[in-house]
């Protein structure tokens, strides 16, 4: 059977329908905006819970859909639901969609927390234009995932930064302009450099014959470039020559990691998030930071494995420096949602880790990282966007004795505290036990001095400080004595809405789920690692070809 | 090719859209001066009907009357130069003897494409937007008023006939009497605005600078003649083939760069520029941007390309390579000086100084090529890109930087606009204005799927293409094998990251600021201008989304330039 299932109903209907709706909501009256809100927040929801639902039929591999598909043992190279429009022809591009087990955990995801978001930020002033754009940038990140082609790569690459400066811009916090400014600026600078090494790259494959008829013969198509490297990387044999394959490896992946964010790159990171409403954190945190784990294994790890080895040490040291340096950083910090964001940093460092080990476990780890903290994160932010709405603080300090006040809150914070921290049984614990594994195999077999592992079991150490610290100022503190915000007036403390409640229990039970049974994903995850390790980087890297 | 004397049969036909210029602009200056006046025929006492003069009727005393007729013009003449492209493009040379004066291709026709829609739109905006008294003012002063909106369409329709001369030219005398015809009708459009300082000031400016920089390429020009005995742009290029590495052609050729420098708002000639776009009211401000800019970076095309294209030599590439540095310059200086200005218009204008840099780098990339002898053979191939994505550019900045100009052409209309802050608040006051702003500025820094980044991606494909055109891909390459011009990609790219700044600021100011005092209502409807911004911003995200036709115009346009060497 043939039907796109990608293009329109994934990438197409959540673009056009917040479009319409937008304009819509621009053309009615003032007042009537403030009516339309609820049935403009009724509609994305659907729309994003028949998204949801498509996506989680695509995993089981549904005989409704398109017989039965194989996450796991799809080989290297080939991706499931395929589908290629002409799109500007004379430059050889294509619209082109596809997944595989790479893209696929990270669609499913952004599908999951598109409906969680709007549940969890169901009381978002100006409903009629938030809700859109929050469905807008879902379209515009599955885009980003389902690409097969580097145009549109880049095209819904960057159309995620225009919702998104929209949504920290008018519903954020006080410093939001900056904040907005910041980020888009950040994300932009290291994009443009990533654009010209992806033209470099163009120009620099051969001339297809199969595409003789367009303007410079050439393709944009990702599985015919990689196809071509990996050909062209045999053995000690460097594609595009050993200086050049650096330079370009360095131009990709500064425009990945800035986005990942890795230290040096990260500041954007913190100011976005602490200005973005909780919405923004959300699929910011969740699914936006994953882009530039996603973007480095589909181009320049693919393209470019010489280099990735060659810089094996640099990715290490960054990856090292950012789970180090977030983790400090947080326990210094004050602002709820700053820390969280800083915790995100470190997590991201942990993803990098496991890229640098450069072996299947490591990656594999990364992967998982992936999904297990786009589950786990948005939860943080979701409980401090929670925190903000009732208490109209984000001080740690603000608020003492939560526990009995607002037992749902307190819980919800513990529990993603607890998560986030790696606790076992929960999705986090798997990726970073692996991380750990793999990270062990690598300074084993290079003979490195077992002082590599002091900083990740140091990191571990703080993190458990930090989170357990704040959560003792907030949750336990006080006892009988409660400390109610001074914000609230003496009015008595509100628990969270019903809204926020239901976010929060399907978050934690996914995160449970995949905790007790990461083989749900890890399975399609390893399947993959395993498939990349076999067909492109063990023949190149052991130097048989 | 067919070859046609000057009215002789087939000459009407073949010059169709410039004609119904000519008719424009008389039937500007007759239709409005319609009245009810009598000849009294001399030693009699009878009175014959004699229409012109007196007092005029109710329909062409219409103040706006003027404007939607050069409007209506401008599009004819757009749908007739786009008429040409459908059935296969006719090429006609219009003679006189042995010498070639116009030349009818898809490269001329693509330009007047530009330049007849860029009028057509700031005529459409400028409609209303001149002073206009109610026209039962018998006043002096109002009948004055009136009269200046015929003036104002006259002499856009002047420069529309400049500038297609421009875009027809086979011969550099031909060529530089189109450009003076354009430039001195820009020069009064700008100064038009006489009822404030800055616009009275800024056409003073903008003409001493201007007509010193016409002098000097007509001092290049007199030179080219003295060396070869022959402007046609044919011999021109003979010779530059056979001894072009004299002294006296590279100087003249550095002068006439003097030339067309200040159309395209080149560094170090850009700085009457900001001033210009800042006196001049918003419509003729974009039309300077876009239509006059194409002009000037057609000029350098000619000249740089088809009169000085080194294919045979390697020395005459001089002045592309000089280019090349001057790109660097133009495209860092503009950027740089966008960052602090805070007038809307003076930021564009230094975008649009940017953006030639963008589009000198192209230019000089082709040159860069040419430079090296063992290129030769390969270069026609380059070159095709380059000039295709630079007519690409060119198009579609008419859609985006207009619209931008177009935008603040209605805060003008409520005395607002000249200060970043008049724009506050404009999302809630108007949030069509506002989107259609945004999308401008999103445009202009080139963020996709808007056309200003396929312009953007193209130029920077260009560059990228002519630098690794002689890389032959091995494993043992490294960033040294790479042709320099990749530099100027990696400089454009920086740039435009740069650049980033201030397009946003604006999209700040509309959605986070308050309006300022005084700008909370409404603004004024403006029909005309209303229409021109949709259709700006339809074919900002249209050309961006579906760029293939465009590209496939562009590059049959490209085609009829290169394919002439």
């Amino acid at each position: 059977m043939t039907i796109d299932w990608i293009s329109l109903p994934l990438v197409g209907m959540p673009l056009i329908s917040s479009i319409v709706l937008l304009a819509y909501v621009a053309y009615v009256s003032p007042a009537a905006r403030e009516k339309i809100g609820p049935t403009v927040r009724m509609a994305t929801l659907v729309l994003s819970l028949l998204m949801l639902v498509l996506t989680t039929a695509m995993f089981f591999g549904d005989n409704f859909i398109e017989g039965t598909l194989d996450w796991a043992s799809l080989s290297f190279g080939k991706f499931n639901y395929e589908f290629q429009y002409d799109w500007i022809e004379s430059l050889g591009i294509h619209w082109s969609v596809g997944m595989d087990a790479l893209s696929f955990p990270m669609v499913w995801l952004t599908t999951f927390l598109l409906p969680i978001t709007i549940v969890a930020t169901w009381h978002e002033k100006n409903a009629a234009v938030y809700f859109p754009l929050i469905l807008m940038m879902g379209g515009a990140l599955i885009g980003v995932f389902v690409a097969l082609d580097l145009f549109m790569f880049y095209v819904f690459w960057e159309l995620t930064l225009i919702p998104m400066f929209f949504l920290i811009l008018k519903w954020g916090g006080y410093d939001r302009k900056y904040a907005s400014q910041k980020f888009f600026i950040y994300t932009f600078t290291a994009s443009v450099i990533m654009l010209l090494g992806l033209v470099t790259v163009y120009f620099l494959q051969p001339e297809n014959l199969a595409h003789a008829g367009t303007w410079t013969g050439r393709t944009f198509d990702i599985p015919t470039l990689t196809a071509h490297a990996q050909s062209a990387n045999a053995g000690g044999e460097w594609f595009l020559g050993v200086g050049l394959q650096k330079v370009l490896f360095v131009m990709l992946m500064i425009g990945f990691l800035v986005k990942l964010p890795s230290v040096p790159f990260h500041t954007w990171l913190p100011d976005a998030h602490v200005q973005a409403p909780t919405g923004g954190s959300m699929l910011l945190a969740g699914v936006m930071l994953k882009m530039g784990a996603y973007g480095m294994f589909r181009l320049p790890l693919a393209l470019f494995p010489h280099a990735a080895e060659h810089f094996q040490f640099w990715l290490l040291a960054l990856g090292m420096v950012s789970l180090v340096w977030g983790a400090v950083v947080c326990l210094g910090q004050t602002n709820l949602k700053k820390m969280v964001a800083y915790s995100s940093v470190s997590h991201m460092g942990v993803i990098l880790i496991g890229i640098a080990t450069m072996q299947p476990l490591g990656w594999a780890a990364a992967l998982f990282m992936m999904f297990a903290h786009g589950i786990i994160s948005p939860m943080l932010f979701a409980v401090c966007g929670a925190f903000k709405h009732h208490y109209h603080s984000m001080e740690i300090g603000a608020m003492r004795g939560m526990a009995k006040h607002s037992p749902w809150l307190a819980t919800s914070m513990m529990f993603g505290w607890m998560a986030s921290l790696g606790l076992p049984l929960l999705a986090g614990f798997v990726a970073e036990l692996m991380m750990f594994l793999a990270l062990w195999h690598f300074i084993a077999a290079e003979g490195w001095s077992v002082l590599w592992m002091v900083g990740p079991a140091f990191v571990l150490a703080i993190t458990a400080a930090y989170y357990l610290w704040s959560m003792q100022r907030t949750i336990f503190e006080g006892g009988e004595a409660t400390q109610p915000p001074a914000s609230l007036n003496g009015q008595p403390v509100p628990d969270i809405t019903d809204a926020e409640k239901w976010a929060m229990v399907i978050m934690a039970a996914f995160t449970i789920l995949f905790g007790v049974m990461p083989w749900i994903a890890l399975d399609m995850m390893n399947g993959w690692t395993v498939a990349f390790f076999e067909t492109l980087l063990i023949p190149i890297l052991t130097g048989g070809a | 090719m067919e070859k046609i004397e000057p009215f002789g049969e087939g000459f009407v036909l073949a010059l169709a859209p410039e004609f119904v210029l000519v008719i424009g602009l008389f039937t500007l200056m007759i239709v409005p001066n319609l009245g009810d006046a009598k000849f009294r025929i001399p030693m009699t006492q009878v009175r014959i009907p004699w229409f012109l003069g007196g007092k005029r009727g109710k329909l062409d005393s219409d103040p706006r009357l003027p404007g939607l007729f050069a409007t209506a013009f401008f599009s004819l003449a757009f749908v007739l130069t786009a008429m040409s492209f459908v059935n296969g493009m006719n090429r006609i040379q219009i003679v006189s003897g042995d010498n070639v004066m116009l030349q009818v291709d898809e490269f001329s026709r693509m330009f007047e494409l530009i330049f007849f829609g860029a009028l057509a739109l700031a005529s459409a905006a400028s409609v209303n937007r001149i002073p206009a008294t109610s026209r039962n003012d018998r006043s002096a002063s109002g009948l004055y008023n009136n009269r200046r909106q015929v003036d104002f369409y006259v002499l856009l329709i002047t420069s529309g006939l400049g500038m297609a001369v421009v875009a027809l030219a086979q011969d550099l005398f031909l060529l530089f009497i189109g450009l003076e015809l354009a430039s001195f009708s820009t020069y009064v459009l700008v100064a038009f605005l006489k009822e404030s300082k800055e616009g009275t000031e800024a056409g003073m400016k903008y003409f001493i600078v201007g007509s010193v920089a016409s002098g000097v390429g007509l001092y290049g020009l007199s030179l080219l003649y003295l060396w070869s005995g022959s402007l046609q742009f044919s011999e021109l290029a003979t010779a530059f083939a056979e001894n072009g590495m004299e002294s006296l052609p590279l100087i003249a050729l550095g002068m006439l760069l003097v030339g067309f420098g200040f159309k395209v708002s080149a560094a170090p000639f850009h700085f009457a520029a900001p001033d210009a776009y800042a006196g001049a009211t918003a419509p003729v401000a974009g039309v300077l941007a876009t239509a006059s800019k194409a002009m000037g970076v057609l000029g350098l095309l000619r000249v740089l390309l088809v009169v000085a294209s080194p294919e045979a030599t390697d020395g005459a590439a001089v002045w592309l390579v000089a280019l090349a540095v001057l790109s660097v310059v133009t495209m860092t200086w503009g950027n740089l000086a966008a960052l602090g200005s805070t007038n809307p218009k003076r930021m564009l204008a230094y975008s649009s100084v940017a953006h030639a840099g963008y589009m000198m780098a192209a230019i000089a990339a082709i040159g860069a090529l040419n430079w090296e002898t063992d290129h030769v053979d390969l270069s026609n191939d380059a070159a095709l890109v380059v000039v295709t994505a630079l007519i690409f550019h060119l198009t579609v900045l008419v859609c985006f930087k207009l619209g931008a100009f177009l935008v603040l052409s209605l805060l003008e209309s409520e005395k607002g606009g000249h200060t970043l802050e008049s724009l506050g608040g404009l999302a809630k006051r108007d949030p069509f204005l506002a989107v259609a702003m945004f999308i401008f500025m999103m445009s202009l820094a080139g963020v996709p799927p808007l056309s200003g980044f396929v312009s953007k991606l193209l130029v920077i494909m260009g560059i990228v293409k002519v630098a690794l055109l002689d890389v032959t891909v091995n494993s043992d390459l490294s960033l040294a094998d790479l042709h320099w011009v990749w530099y100027l990609a990696l400089a454009m790219v920086i740039n435009s990251a740069i650049s980033v700044f201030y397009y946003l600021r604006v999209g700040l100011v509309m959605y986070f600021h308050e309006p300022e005092e005084g700008r909370e209502g409404p603004l004024p409807a403006g029909g005309p201008v209303r229409l021109a911004i949709l259709a700006c911003l339809v074919t900002t995200v249209f050309f961006g989304v579906g760029a293939g036709q465009l590209i496939a115009l562009a590059e049959s346009a490209a085609n009829a330039l290169v394919g002439a060497w």
